[in-house]
């Protein structure tokens, strides 16, 4: 295949970035997992009883040592950066800045693809070509999985990636993480959990980190509160009653044939006993805009994407190796696949979707809505003629020429373009007669016609942002209910 | 003063019954009608052979008071709890007063008479006809002498269909005696119209609800003999066939008459609950629930072994063989079914592994203590489970396997002229007929009933006929084995009280294989649901034509519901309210009703969660007789485990007044939630104390004006496109009547 991974200099832009991953002081090595300030009780036992923040001594062993590791910054080559650099407690174990993708701990190096919450990660299961829907009748797709192209099969497995990466803890091998670790104050602990020669062997004693840090992910309540108004909804709590325009964001968020949200960030009950995840933990090509300088005044374009040869395809590659196609210039359906999210804590994010292009809620659900009908707020375009149109304030492109070609889905090879989803609101949804379960251009489905009205209204965009803010972990019953706003009446 | 006994241990599905007397009874006439013997009233004594002379001026009913130092010659032993029987004066007078035989059957009539406003000759005539018919496998005739007769003197299918009787009827006048002896207010609790006047003051309770007033008094004899037939407002049912479908929401199937013209018909003309939450997800929890109230934190479909070690370790044994009570030759079992993936779901070969035969982990999927099964059995009921496609000769425990010498081609047209043409002959798939859809399997006890194999019986199928079967290449065929132990039974009098009905994989809107007619999906449009239209029109048309659904004075039911419905996990009426980490534990509750919260076995509040909304319609025979209203819908909110309430009050297999005597969280009302709240943290905090909690299925509770209806939020679709909307309801129901309701 003609992608490749480039490690690319760093630019100007980059460098005024003054709370990225490995150079802010946002996370603390020695605060407590259940520090985090969205991840508070809310209303306390009415949320589960499981929303208050676990210290130490409820954690057992291994997770004691998990939580050491995840707060610890000698597990950088540049000691600058510990996984909570990035996964940040204070912003939902997502990333505490707004950039779409993070400093390395060797600040010359960018990240290439935004950072994910670490929330509600524990029900994932590993990845599968034919993994089963949550949902139980949908049929058997790409699925599960850690990382954004599910290349960790395990909480476990997951944390080697970052550690080794050279854009990322830039460590340099296995070794230099476990000398890390046996150089630090967590050393006996580590000992304790893992036995007094743990250190002898350097794979084992690696892989006992990743066990460690998954019993602490897995453990502590902090990476699971079920603290938002939404648990308090649907458990039928005191104070979980929804305002007018919650309740008309769920019904858009549930409906098939105007967002049709759930049917991809499912919030249905999920494997083992769990519930409300939002995400089925499938893979879908949305096509989202390339993240790079095509966008005027792109506050953070990735760096990779100067090179015009470059695609970050998902599950085709370059970072995931066993479904690189065979032949180039050939569709795969595999290709431009990412991971579906969880929307738990999603009005949070400052960065959206796996390249980071977008950076408010509003304009990730303009962008669902409007990707077909109005391709130009959203793609660069060429040619045209005539005084440029202003387009939308939540537009990527300011403005479009009248008669001007739009790029669209360029962040895809021409030939992977039919990958992309086209359900509602997409696309039309509607299938071809011999092929009931298609969901793609590829597979037949119609897109939503350039210039056609989208699905959803500007009022039921409101709506459905109003119903995303309830799913923020943290909630707090007020003493009053108000009585006006947004997202009240 | 004739007796029956019940005698346990019976392997057929039929319970062992004798005939006998009661000797040591005081015998009276109740002049005052009080259901006692009083100082005023000349006693008499029954002799050992049951026989009394009584010489007294009383004029009235005669009652036999039957105390635990009374004895039952037909269990040779004492009576177990206080029993009073009668006689009225008009049945003293037709046998003559040398002839009186005190019985269950001669309380029955008289309580009928008093039920009905009718008379002693009509309500004779009525419980002879009402025993008439096909029972036991025998046609059996009854005039009204015999109806009232001295069962002693009967014989052969006679006397059992008698004894059956006598068997249900004591139990049912024991209870009426217990109320009584106990000063119970009447009427019970939850059957109070508007709601449970106990709720009054009581703290936590959801301001807004309807709670009238406590007018209740002390219960009286003739209150009490008819209470006993109407626990909680749910009348007493002779029958119940409850046919089970699959993972379909209320918006999949309400309205879509495209693909369930059949459903939606009975929707529509029958009755119908309109608020109906599953309780898990998958399929086996459900099926868990509706036999035992609790799924256990189940949360997947595998086999009963799995998570079961230390105390729960599967203590199945062997089953020699034998023939049920239809005929249904037996195979002999194993202690346990062949231990692979293919018999058993989930089931690993690595010692250990939470589904091995050796597990040292897991959920525990080998469920503890009683369930309906158990109770049914202990009270001499009867039920069935009816499976389609059971490989013939197949261990009743195990999942069926392919066979590819058994294939055919599903051909059915539907009443709507749709036909379904399946894939041409289709070989048997694996998994037709699935053990996670039986909700006796998870239960220890009740596999381990003598009758668990007995009543594990075959029901029609549609694809595969009898001689498709026969040509087996992975079982042997018993011989003589009945390939439709449903029709069979129906038409031989032989189904059970509680019958339920599991339609194989491809029939019930699961799907299973790659059969073109078999397909699923959640979205209304597939084949699958037409097939299993197809199949309800067949099953439920098999019961209407029945002997016994026209038998006017039998109650028989039918439930069409599904296993869950699908989308978000809200449920509720005794769901695990908070969710994964909500703490939740079995309780156990002692005599005063102060429930104690248990250890939490692992994995527990997984479970019970939910899955959504779906279809509950009820159908009578009184309603096909014209004596039951039509069209009734009850909005009211209900789940698996108010199910489970509802089948122990409908057959006596509880008591209201002792909370422990329901199953598992079917005994989590509002009144007992509310008072062991400390035990019970998943209900903390409550927005609707109401809909978290479980009643019976009765209709008592008036629903308030400004009520909305609460629908799972999955189901809330309605923005005004597609048609499957389903519109939450505000205030009290349209129709106030309750869908078991034996009169208009």
């Amino acid at each position: 295949m003609r992608t490749k991974f480039h490690v690319v200099a760093v630019f100007g832009a980059v460098l005024l970035m003054l709370t990225a991953c490995g150079g802010g002081g946002v996370d603390n090595s020695s605060s407590s997992s259940g520090s985090g300030g969205s991840s508070g009780s809310g209303s306390g036992s009415s949320s589960g009883g499981s929303s208050s923040g676990g210290s130490s001594s409820t954690l057992g062993l291994a997770a004691q040592v998990g939580q050491k590791a995840f707060f610890d910054k000698t597990l950088s080559s540049g000691k600058n950066m510990s996984c909570a650099s990035c996964h940040s407690p204070q912003y939902a174990y997502g990333p505490p800045n707004s950039l779409a993708v993070q400093l390395g701990s060797d600040p010359a190096q960018s990240g290439v693809r935004a950072v994910p919450t670490l929330r509600y990660k524990d029900a994932t299961p590993p990845y599968e070509d034919n993994a089963a829907n949550p949902d139980g009748v949908t049929l058997p797709s790409a699925g599960g999985g850690f990382m954004l192209d599910g290349r960790a099969s395990t909480l476990a497995e997951q944390p080697e990636l970052p550690l080794l990466n050279p854009i990322e803890m830039n460590n340099p091998s296995k070794s230099a993480v476990v000398q890390a670790v046996k150089d630090g104050q967590y050393a006996d602990l580590f000992a304790q959990a893992y036995g007094a020669n743990v250190f002898n062997d350097t794979d084992s004693a690696f892989a006992d980190l990743g066990q460690a840090i998954q019993a602490f992910e897995q453990e502590d309540p902090s990476f699971h509160p079920y603290s938002s108004k939404y648990d308090l909804y649907v458990h039928n709590k005191l104070g979980g009653t929804l305002t007018a325009a919650e309740n008309r964001g769920l019904r858009i968020f549930n409906t098939a044939e105007v967002a049709n949200c759930s049917a991809c960030h499912y919030g249905g009950v999920n494997f083992n006993g769990n519930q409300g995840l939002m995400t089925d933990f499938t893979y879908q090509a949305i096509g989202a805009p390339r993240n790079d300088k095509s966008i005027p005044g792109n506050p953070d374009p990735i760096p990779a994407n100067d090179d015009p040869t470059y695609y970050d395809m998902g599950l085709c590659g370059p970072y995931r190796s066993d479904h690189t196609p065979a032949k180039l210039g050939t569709p795969d359906q595999y290709c431009g696949q990412f991971k579906v999210p969880t929307l738990r804590n999603v009005a949070t994010r400052n960065a959206f979707f796996h390249n980071g292009v977008f950076h408010s809620l509003n304009q990730v659900v303009n962008f669902y809505n409007t990707r077909d009908t109005n391709p130009e707020y959203w793609y660069p375009s060429t040619g045209g003629s005539g005084t440029p149109v202003v387009n939308p304030t939540y537009a990527l492109q300011p403005t479009y020429v009248p008669g001007a070609t739009v790029a669209k889905f360029n962040d895809l090879p021409p030939e992977e373009q039919v990958n992309v989803d086209e359900e509602v609101p997409l696309g039309t949804g509607i299938t071809p007669p011999d092929n009931v379960n298609a969901t793609t251009l590829g597979d037949g489905v119609q897109p939503r016609a350039a210039g056609s009205t989208p699905s959803i209204t500007d009022q039921q965009i409101t709506d459905l942002v109003c119903f995303l803010n309830i799913l923020s972990d943290g909630y707090q019953v007020p003493d009053v209910q108000p009585t006006s706003g947004a997202c009240v009446n | 003063m004739v007796s029956s006994a019940f005698v346990a241990g019976s392997k057929t599905g039929n319970p062992t019954l004798k005939a006998g007397v009661y000797t040591g009874a005081t015998v009276c006439v109740d002049a005052n009608g009080n259901g006692k013997c009083d100082g005023t009233e000349t006693t008499a004594t029954t002799d050992g052979s049951g026989k009394f002379t009584l010489t007294t001026a009383d004029t009235g009913q005669i009652i036999a008071d039957i105390t635990t130092a009374a004895k039952n010659t037909a269990s040779g032993a004492t009576v177990p709890s206080h029993l009073v029987l009668r006689a009225s004066a008009a049945q003293v007078a037709d046998q003559g007063a040398d002839k009186i035989v005190i019985s269950p059957a001669s309380s029955e009539v008289q309580r009928l008479v008093e039920a009905n406003g009718s008379s002693y000759a009509v309500e004779k005539a009525n419980l002879a006809s009402r025993l008439s018919g096909p029972a036991f496998g025998q046609g059996v005739t009854f005039s009204g002498v015999d109806a009232l007769a001295d069962v002693n003197t009967l014989t052969g299918a006679q006397q059992y269909a008698m004894l059956y009787e006598y068997n249900q009827l004591s139990n049912r006048y024991t209870y009426a005696t217990t109320k009584l002896d106990r000063g119970d207010k009447y009427p019970d609790a939850l059957a109070v119209a508007g709601g449970d006047p106990r709720l009054a003051g009581v703290t936590g309770i959801t301001s807004g609800e309807t709670i009238p007033a406590d007018t209740r008094t002390t219960i009286t004899f003739a209150q009490a003999q008819q209470a006993a037939f109407n626990i909680e407002g749910v009348p007493a049912y002779d029958n119940i066939f409850i046919i089970m479908l699959e993972n379909k929401s209320t918006d999949a199937i309400l309205g879509n008459t495209t693909r369930a013209p059949n459903i939606n018909n009975l929707l529509g003309k029958y009755n119908q609950l309109t608020t109906y939450y599953s309780t898990g997800n998958p399929s086996e929890p459900n099926y868990t629930a509706l036999g035992g109230g609790d799924d256990w934190g189940i949360t997947d479909d595998n086999w009963f072994g799995c998570g079961a070690f230390g105390p729960n370790a599967p203590t199945d044994v062997a089953f020699v063989g034998g023939t049920a009570s239809d005929g249904q030759p037996l195979p002999a079992q194993s202690a346990l079914p062949p231990l692979d993936k293919a018999h058993l779901a989930g089931y690993s070969t690595n010692a250990g592994d939470a589904c091995s035969s050796a597990p040292t982990s897991g959920t525990n999927h080998n469920e503890p203590g009683d369930n309906l099964f158990t109770l049914l059995s202990k009270s001499g009921l009867t039920w069935r489970t009816y499976n389609e496609s059971m490989n013939p000769g197949q261990d009743v425990r195990a999942d069926s396997i392919a066979d590819p010498a058994v294939a055919d081609t599903y051909n059915e047209t539907n009443t709507d002229g749709t036909n379904v043409t399946g894939s041409p002959n289709f070989a048997v798939v694996g998994g037709l007929y699935k053990v996670k859809h039986g909700p006796s399997m998870a239960y220890q006890a009740a596999r381990n009933l003598p009758e668990f194999v007995a009543d594990t019986r075959t029901i029609f199928g549609t694809q595969y006929t009898a001689a498709d079967w026969a040509k087996t290449s992975v079982y042997t065929v018993p011989k003589g084995w009945i390939y439709d132990q449903f029709g069979a039974d129906l038409a031989a009098g032989d189904v059970g009280n509680v019958n339920f009905i599991m339609p194989d994989q491809c029939d019930d809107m699961h799907g299973v294989g790659s059969d073109t007619s078999c397909s699923n999906n959640n979205n209304g449009e597939t084949v699958g649901i037409t097939r299993s239209d197809i199949y309800i029109n067949k099953v439920v048309g098999a019961i209407q034509s029945s002997a016994l659904w026209k038998n006017a004075r039998k109650h028989v039911a039918i439930v069409i519901m599904f296993d869950e419905g699908e989308g978000s996990s809200t449920s509720c009426c005794g769901w695990n309210a908070a969710g994964k980490g909500s703490g939740d534990a079995p309780v156990t509750v002692d005599a005063s009703g102060k429930a104690t919260k248990g250890a939490q076995p692992s994995g527990y509040d997984n479970g019970n969660n939910g899955h959504g909304n779906s279809i509950f319609g009820i159908i009578t025979n009184a309603q096909d007789a014209g004596t039951a209203p039509l069209g009734v819908k009850d909005s009211d909110a209900y789940s698996h485990f108010s199910l489970v309430r509802t089948i122990q009050d409908m057959f006596q297999i509880a008591d209201p007044a002792a909370d422990a005597s329901y199953l598992n969280r079917a005994k989590y009302t509002e009144f007992f939630i509310a008072e062991n709240i400390l035990a019970l943290p998943e209900f903390n905090s409550s927005a609707d104390t109401h809909f978290d909690s479980v009643r019976p299925i009765n209709h008592a509770y008036v629903i308030p004006k400004t009520y909305v209806q609460k629908l799972n939020p999955a189901d809330i679709s309605g923005v005004g496109v597609g048609g499957s909307a389903v519109t939450p309801q505000t205030g009290p129901d349209a129709t106030q009547s309750n869908v078991w309701s034996l009169t208009k």
